[in-house]
């Protein structure tokens, strides 16, 4: 485990990023939403375990907040949050060809977990008040929103599906980017924890 | 004279119909309210939200049933999907490249339904299986020819 991410090279050290929470928040959210998705789209007319799915999904995000305001520093949103000039500075290195050793969640890639949460908050949202006149996958908070309303949330959660997709694809995308073209890995240290930073990392 | 006379006939039984393709809209809406109707409280039943009432459930299932043996596809004309009619209806354009599909998710529908007021009786645990046959058929149909963004 240590040699696979020693330092290589100088200015860098090796630390203890990700929280246990935050990793396993991380990895079973993953698994809930791609389950919760296939369901969805491919599943059992009766759609019992894609309310289970998302059930798991909205307590997740749950934590996930509380994490964002209680949890250890890197998993904060006041670190989610970076100004213009940090967001500019990150992006006009992000094609050079070397790790970027940054500490948490960069500039960038916060704006991708911010769109995340809240794409995913939409769809329980959304998938709560849903009624697709079948009787049987009629969402449990349906009946105290107006007919049109959810009827018309059916059609919301399908677009948030697409949306999800679509920000799943552009995550896994930029991991792989981050690992073939900067050569840093970063599915290792949401495994670990351990992710080689700069050193005295400041964020801001 | 006897064109004359048709001619007449013509244009005045076709007032009296009136729009056949509006009314196709508002005999399949109409139907569909109808089942809902019906659908409804069995399925308040299933989950417990409304206390089972045998008589009531006998007869809620029996009217779809009832409704299950009309003939519902009648009042998809060409003409009628959302393509023409816009937010008038929720009818996919593809029902009509599809119209063999689309009659065979109707007779799926009818043979879910069959024995639905008899199947409902003898408690409340027998509701739910009855709701979730005919509820599939109507998500498979929902899914494939309904619009989603209405």
């Amino acid at each position: 485990m240590t040699d696979e991410i020693a330092p290589a090279a100088s200015g860098v050290e090796r630390t203890k990023l990700w929280d246990p929470f935050l990793r396993g928040f991380h990895w079973l959210l993953a698994v809930v939403v791609v389950g919760g998705w296939t369901l969805g789209e491919f599943g059992p007319d009766v759609m019992t375990l894609h309310f289970w799915c998302g059930y798991t999904v909205a307590g997740l995000l749950a934590f996930r907040v509380v994490w964002g305001f209680i949890g250890p520093r890197p998993a904060r949103f006041t670190e989610l949050i970076s100004g213009p000039r940090t967001f500019w500075a990150y992006a006009r290195h992000l094609f050079e060809r070397h790790p970027s050793y940054w500490p948490g969640h960069n500039p960038m890639g916060a704006l991708a977990v911010i769109a995340m949460l809240a794409i995913l908050a939409a769809q329980i949202g959304t998938g709560l008040i849903s009624d697709p006149d079948d009787f049987i996958n009629v969402g449990p908070l349906a009946s105290s929103v107006a007919s049109e309303i959810r009827h018309a949330a059916v059609g919301w959660h399908h677009l948030g599906a697409i949306a999800v997709l679509g920000l799943i694809m552009l995550h896994i995308g930029f991991v792989l980017f981050y690992r073939l073209w900067k050569h840093e890995d970063l599915v290792r240290p949401m495994l670990s924890g351990w992710k080689l930073v700069r050193k005295n990392s400041d964020p801001h | 004279m006897r064109y004359l006379i048709a001619a007449l006939v013509l244009v005045s039984s076709s007032s009296v119909l009136g729009d056949p393709i509006k009314d196709a809209v508002e005999a399949r809406q109409g139907y569909f309210i109808m089942l809902s109707t019906n659908m409804h409280p069995l399925s308040a039943m299933a989950k417990g939200e409304l206390d089972y009432d045998e008589a009531a459930a006998a007869m809620y299932g029996s009217n779809i049933e009832v409704l299950s043996q009309y003939t519902l596809p009648m009042h998809f004309p060409k003409g009628s999907s959302t393509g023409e009619l816009g937010k008038a209806t929720g009818a996919k354009a593809k029902i009509w490249t599809n119209f063999e599909d689309f009659n065979q998710k109707f007779a799926d529908f009818q043979k879910a339904a069959e024995g639905a007021g008899e199947s409902v009786k003898g408690g409340k645990n027998n509701v739910g299986p009855v709701v979730q046959k005919i509820g599939k058929t109507c998500k498979a149909c929902h899914d494939e020819y309904r619009v989603k963004n209405d």
